[in-house]
């Protein structure tokens, strides 16, 4: 029943390269950075490839990747 | 011509109930049916025995009697109410973050049965919305005349020392979190175009604001974008109007010989409250009906309330004393609005509605003779 | 989705922006609505039939309109016979049979019977409208309950 729109597609290329310029701003380094959440805690946990999958607020071992902002169409039904 | 007396007619009309068979449940008025009848279409006739009662009137729930027409159009009214006013509803959502624990097709159902209201003026300007073709790739794109956008943007969080709380073992949500229920107060409607012109006296929003849509714990959110649109029932059931609309017949109860005594008491109970009344026998009936004066005598007062449970058949102290029946031509509609119309307004609506059916019949029927 | 005349049309992308509209459109669409061609369409005269003996097949109607024409029909003196059907409960179609006497024409009676629809009709607005008014201005006797026993 679900359909991933042409429309969502071009929005989400619109914020990627938003995100992009404000990374060059900053530093590069950020772009590698994957965001997770904390399974216990819930704290945001930023990680870089390599690193300990580990929250570094409460030490909890599971992280989850979050859902991406990709725009999904439904039919009310 | 013969004309069938007064007392003939309503025992046609009478639909006669026994234990366990319905009988004489068939219209019968049509021309040729009764020999040496004239039972031909005629407005005058119906005009003078077309009756409407009303019994409650409220916005959203009224009922009334509509005596004196044919089962199939007094059928023909329900089935419009029920399936082909047209209505606003939320019809399409686009999900751009669900963290929750609802799947997102089910969250876009429970948003789609969101009974919503707004003003009248703007709903009746509001134009269906007709899906693009395959052959034209422009149209049917959604626009400010029949359609409507709502938004729902929720994040659930930890209230200031929540945390804390919740290690000394708080449970009570409202203690704990901000943004833990989503109702249907929290959908927020945006104008576009003209409609911000044409909503002016009812903003687009949810007819009972207390909707729990869904919960969220802390870090949870919801982001989407719903497109409400204009449909009817007989697509789908978040289009019907009406929470219920239906009829039954006007209950009859004919005490044939008199049920006195301990015996009235027991029949009155056999039906609810109300419906038959205890009266003391005078002195003149006492003779007559062959018992003591100030006994009780059972009575209909009400049979309007009746169930037709057909409790009292089940007795053998009530044979051949009662007959139940309901009358053919006397509809008790009840019509409860889901609150984007009026109750009253609907009945109203249906009956254009068949009127509209049949004009459109018409016209294609010239179209094709000519 | 209008109620009649129009076809399922196949599901489709849409997306979540909305146009304004600057074209006028308060009255261009109600007369497609009721553009008697797209009517037209939807009757048809089904093979073997005569002048006094016919069957007509209607498109997006049901036992609403069906059975309410049905009544008013056999109302007419000239009527013989009519009845109705929905030949398969998934098709969206109505048949509706018609024989008269006397060499009255088929198309004559379906004619009456569809104008004595909403002549009824107009009695029942009629009607209501004014027993609506009676009971909001007291007039009306409010004796009757429901079974419940409520006002």
């Amino acid at each position: 029943m679900s359909t991933y729109t042409t429309a969502g597609a071009q929005q989400q290329q619109q914020q990627q390269s938003s995100m992009a310029h404000d990374a060059s701003s900053s530093t590069d380094e950020r772009a590698r950075f994957v965001e997770y959440s904390c399974g216990d805690c819930d704290a945001p946990v930023s990680l870089k490839r390599g690193e300990p999958i580990r929250c570094r607020s409460c030490g909890h071992r599971v992280l989850y990747k979050k859902r991406t902002h990709r725009m999904v169409q439904f039919e009310a039904r | 011509m013969r004309v069938p007396s007064q007392a003939e007619l309503q025992e046609r009309k009478r639909v006669q109930i026994g234990i366990e068979t319905t009988s004489n449940a068939q219209s019968t008025d049509f021309p040729g049916h009764w020999p040496g009848e004239n039972h031909e279409w005629n407005l005058d006739y119906i005009k003078e025995n077309l009756n409407v009662k009303f019994h409650t009137s409220t916005p959203f729930d009224s009922e009334f009697s509509l005596i004196g027409i044919d089962t199939s159009v007094a059928n023909a009214f329900r089935r419009i109410l029920l399936a082909e006013i047209p209505t606003l509803a939320i019809e399409t959502v686009f999900i751009y973050q669900n963290t929750s624990v609802m799947q997102d097709e089910v969250l876009a159902h429970r948003l789609g049965l969101i009974p919503l209201q707004a003003s009248r003026r703007g709903l009746n300007w509001m134009k269906w919305y007709q899906k693009p073709t395959e052959e034209d790739e422009g149209s049917g794109a959604p626009s400010d005349y029949n359609c409507a956008i709502l938004r729902l943007n929720v994040k659930c969080e930890w209230q200031e020392g929540g945390l804390q709380r919740a290690a000394r073992g708080e449970t009570d949500p409202d203690k704990l979190y901000v943004n833990h229920s989503i109702y249907a107060r929290d959908l927020q409607w945006q104008a576009i175009g003209k409609q911000a012109e044409m909503f002016a006296d009812g903003p687009i929003q949810a007819v009972n604001p207390d909707i729990l849509i869904m919960k969220l714990r802390p870090g949870q959110e919801i982001e989407l974008l719903m497109h409400a649109m204009k449909g009817i029932g007989q697509d789908h059931a978040k289009f019907s109007p009406v929470a219920t609309a239906s009829y039954r017949l006007l209950p009859t109860i004919d005490i044939m010989k008199p049920i006195i005594g301990a015996d009235a008491k027991k029949f009155a109970r056999c039906f609810p409250k109300g419906v038959i009344r205890l009266d003391s026998v005078t002195s003149e009936e006492a003779s007559e009906l062959d018992c003591k004066e100030n006994e009780v005598k059972a009575v209909v007062a009400n049979p309007m309330r009746d169930t037709v449970s057909r409790e009292c058949l089940r007795h053998a102290e009530f044979k051949d004393k009662v007959k139940l029946g309901r009358v053919r031509d006397h509809f008790i509609f009840r019509i409860e609005s889901t609150g984007q119309w009026e109750s009253e307004d609907l009945f109203l609506e249906s009956v254009k509605l068949l009127k509209v059916k049949c004009q459109r019949m018409r016209r294609g029927l010239d179209a094709m003779m000519n | 989705m209008p109620p009649a005349g129009a076809e399922p049309q196949p599901q489709s992308f849409t997306t979540p922006e909305v146009q304004v509209s600057d074209q006028p459109h308060d009255t261009e669409e109600a007369d497609a609505y009721m553009d008697p061609n797209l009517d037209r369409e939807r009757i048809r005269i089904l093979p073997g039939s005569s002048e006094t003996a016919a069957s007509f097949q209607f498109d997006n109607e049901d036992h609403t309109l069906g059975n309410a024409l049905r009544y008013v029909i056999m109302k007419n003196p000239d009527v013989e016979f009519c009845g109705y059907s929905i030949p398969h409960p998934s098709e969206a179609k109505l048949n509706l049979r018609i024989q008269t006497y006397d060499n009255v024409s088929v198309y004559t009676v379906l004619e009456k019977g569809l104008k004595d629809l909403e002549d009824l009709c107009d009695v029942v607005i009629d009607k209501f409208t004014v027993a609506r008014e009676d009971f909001k201005s007291g007039g009306q006797d409010t004796e009757m309950r429901d079974a419940w026993g409520r006002v």
